[in-house]
């Protein structure tokens, strides 16, 4: 898999589990912002969280919630927790 | 592996009284095998301390803070994540003379700047001359303490590694304060509660005793924040004063995966734990949409709610969802108090679970301001859950606006007497004065009435609001909201309402200066971000006419007036009032930018 295909998937996977936080029709494009757009208060960022580490069986470390303001940063950071875990 | 402190000291006697400071207390406890116990999100135990193994590291690092520039009864900021670290710092502060200040985490997205700019708040309202995190959060603290007067920023690590003195450590003694509790207030003038030895050793004391009467045996779990008076005094400070072992779990962890919470009870046999309303609620809904797991919640007898308006309704479908698990009803235990009072002023009597107070709706609460009880089961009710007595040696009054004593079932005033008042607001007269009554009262800033000598909490007479149990200052929000383009001061007012089961519901309103449908869609968008950046909440925004918010003669916002006239329907949003039904819903348009 070369790190573009890579990238995408996780992105399309991160933009799945957003699913019933998404209004229904939206498009979420990396630049959705996870409060303003999707609206996910602090309870409910702790659900997608939990969610996106049983998913791709990483720890997501809580301080940099936040540093995260969009999807795309979301995705980024997954992206780097889980090539850590591959090592 | 890692081993679980015991439940019970094997030689050491219980002993709830006679400790003058928290060193003291923690000197006493680490003569047993007792302790803390740190556990991972799933539930795997990370870390345990025994008390005695805590007092080591404590003083260990009380000798290296002694080395450094600090002079004795300098405040040191402590970033209160839950873990060793920050039991290590709190007690190496009480063992070397200084005065800790538990600082708060955040877990909003997108809330970085947000985050520094309330830590700088505190530490420039506390002085703090040295400042302590985590690793992970090192960085946000540095920027946080850039402009003040802190000396340096560190973690445990850092100065464990660094020199440190002989010995003639000088721990805070029994006149001296113990730290200082930033829960309310805003970000740029936040309250700090100065919290001395004696307070904290008489309320521990009450709660133990008189609230739930602690004994041999018991075990405390705790997934409740430390930099909130209900985590530390509750669920650390009184355990610790009475050689219990507690379990804890991240606040982080339990909002991720609040199951868990019940597991460690189940588990590790506890017996005592706290929450706010909505911990339970959570767990309950949790079960809606899932699996519960097989757990037995049998041994939980104090199963204590606090910290926000206690909502029956949630916690009846607590009980139902986890009865089949062996909860008993009866271990609900109702209080209520705050951080000005330490922690606890009353509680409710333990075994008798959830009481509530049926009273008639209409005219005689809402305009004479009077709870008579429900008499026909047709008429509109409202139910209020009891709180309970006072403990022995704190008093409650209920007061009219002009300190005159109530009747019982009037509503009015909440004040408190106790031995842990705070003495006033660290280096905050103007704000001391307002909460403390001419005759040394405390004015709780909440409304209630008696009911055979119980306390009933109504709600709140001031503009503080309170979701889910933390504490957001209606002038955060406010101004931060005023900050955006096309917004100017004094456009807006924020505040919560209370919805049919008690739960809290978050309303901004905001003047529009435009009539464009688009620009509106917009600028309520932005205000719903805001809103999430520093209050991680969801809020209902009203953009309303300009010029209809109102001010005080000293041209103060009038939060309460301009609540009134939303709920009264007399503020209505300019979409809904131009052209009712026309509203363009904001999602379509997310969808598209």
């Amino acid at each position: 898999m070369t790190p573009t295909t890579n990238e995408d998937a996780i992105f399309e996977a991160v933009t799945g589990l957003l699913g019933r936080h998404r209004p229904a029709g939206a498009v979420v494009t990396p630049a959705t912002e996870l409060g303003a757009d999707l609206n996910i208060d602090s309870v409910a960022a702790m659900d997608l969280i939990m969610e996106i580490e049983d998913h791709f069986e990483i720890d997501i470390p809580v301080n940099q919630v936040g540093d995260m303001r969009t999807v795309g940063d979301l995705a980024g950071l997954v992206r780097k927790e889980v090539a850590a875990k591959q090592g | 592996m890692v081993k679980p402190t015991t439940t019970s000291n094997a030689r050491l006697a219980f002993r709830s009284e006679g400790f003058a400071t928290l060193a003291e207390g923690l000197d006493y406890a680490a003569g047993g095998e007792t302790g803390v116990n740190f556990f991972g999100p799933r539930g795997d135990l990370l870390r345990a301390l025994s008390y005695a193994e805590l007092r080591g590291l404590a003083l260990d690092f009380a000798a290296r803070l002694a080395a450094t520039r600090l002079k004795r009864g300098d405040r040191v900021g402590i970033v209160a994540e839950t873990g060793p670290d920050f039991l290590v710092a709190f007690f190496g502060c009480q063992y070397a003379g200084f005065v800790p200040v538990p600082l708060p985490l955040s877990i909003n997205f997108g809330g970085r700047e947000a985050y520094v700019e309330r830590l700088r708040g505190m530490l420039l309202a506390a002085g703090a001359r040295a400042a302590i995190a985590s690793a992970d959060l090192l960085g946000t603290l540095q920027e946080a303490a850039r402009p003040t007067a802190t000396a340096f920023v560190a973690t445990v690590r850092d100065l464990m590694d660094g020199p440190c003195v002989g010995g003639g450590l000088a721990p805070l003694g029994a006149g001296d304060p113990c730290y200082i509790q930033y829960s309310s207030g805003s970000t740029s003038f936040p309250r700090g509660v100065l919290v001395t030895q004696s307070a904290i050793a008489a309320n521990a004391r009450a709660i133990a005793v008189d609230g739930i009467a602690l004994r041999q045996g018991d075990r405390c779990t705790s997934w409740l924040p430390l930099y909130h008076d209900m985590g530390l005094v509750g669920c650390c400070l009184t355990p610790i004063l009475n050689q219990i072992s507690v379990d804890y779990l991240a606040t982080t962890s339990f909002a991720r995966r609040p199951f868990v919470w019940l597991k460690l009870l189940s588990d590790m046999g506890g017996t005592i734990s706290f929450s706010p309303t909505f911990g339970y609620e959570l767990c309950a809904r949790r079960a809606e949409n899932g699996q519960v797991p097989a757990l037995d919640l049998g041994r939980w007898r104090v199963a204590g709610i606090g910290g926000e308006m206690i909502r029956a309704n949630a916690l009846q479908r607590f009980a139902e969802t986890f009865a089949p698990l062996g909860f008993d009803p009866r271990a609900f235990l109702p209080s209520y108090g705050m951080a000005e009072a330490t922690l606890a002023v009353t509680f409710a009597k333990r075994g008798r679970g959830v009481t509530i107070d049926r009273v008639a709706r209409g005219e005689a609460l809402e305009r004479r301001k009077v709870a008579e009880p429900a008499r026909t089961a047709s008429a509109p009710i409202r139910d209020f859950v009891v709180c309970g007595r006072p403990m022995p040696g704190y008093a409650v009054e209920v007061r009219d606006a002009h300190d005159n004593p109530l009747p019982e079932r009037h509503v009015g005033r909440v004040c408190i007497q106790g031995p842990s008042l705070m003495d006033g607001y660290f280096r905050n007269a103007d704000a001391t004065r307002a909460a403390i009554t001419p005759d040394g009262w405390l004015d709780s800033g909440d409304l209630g009435y008696m009911m055979h000598g119980e306390l009933v909490v109504t709600g709140r007479s001031k503009d503080l609001i309170i979701l889910g149990g933390r504490n957001i200052w209606p002038q955060d929000l406010e101004w931060a909201v005023e900050r955006l383009d096309r917004v100017r001061a004094g456009d807006v007012a924020a505040f919560a309402v209370t919805g049919e089961e008690d739960e809290e519901r978050l309303v901004v309103l905001v003047e529009c200066r435009t009539r464009d449908p688009l620009e509106q869609v917009t600028l309520r968008r932005a205000v719903q971000a805001t809103v999430q950046r520093v209050a991680g909440a969801e809020a209902t925004v009203v953009l309303v006419p300009v010029r209809s918010l109102t001010f005080t003669t000293s041209g103060k916002l009038s939060r309460a007036t301009a609540k009134g006239h939303y709920e009264s329907g007399l503020l209505r949003d300019v979409a809904e009032a131009y052209e009712a039904g026309t509203a363009v819903p904001v999602e379509a348009f997310a969808a598209t930018a």
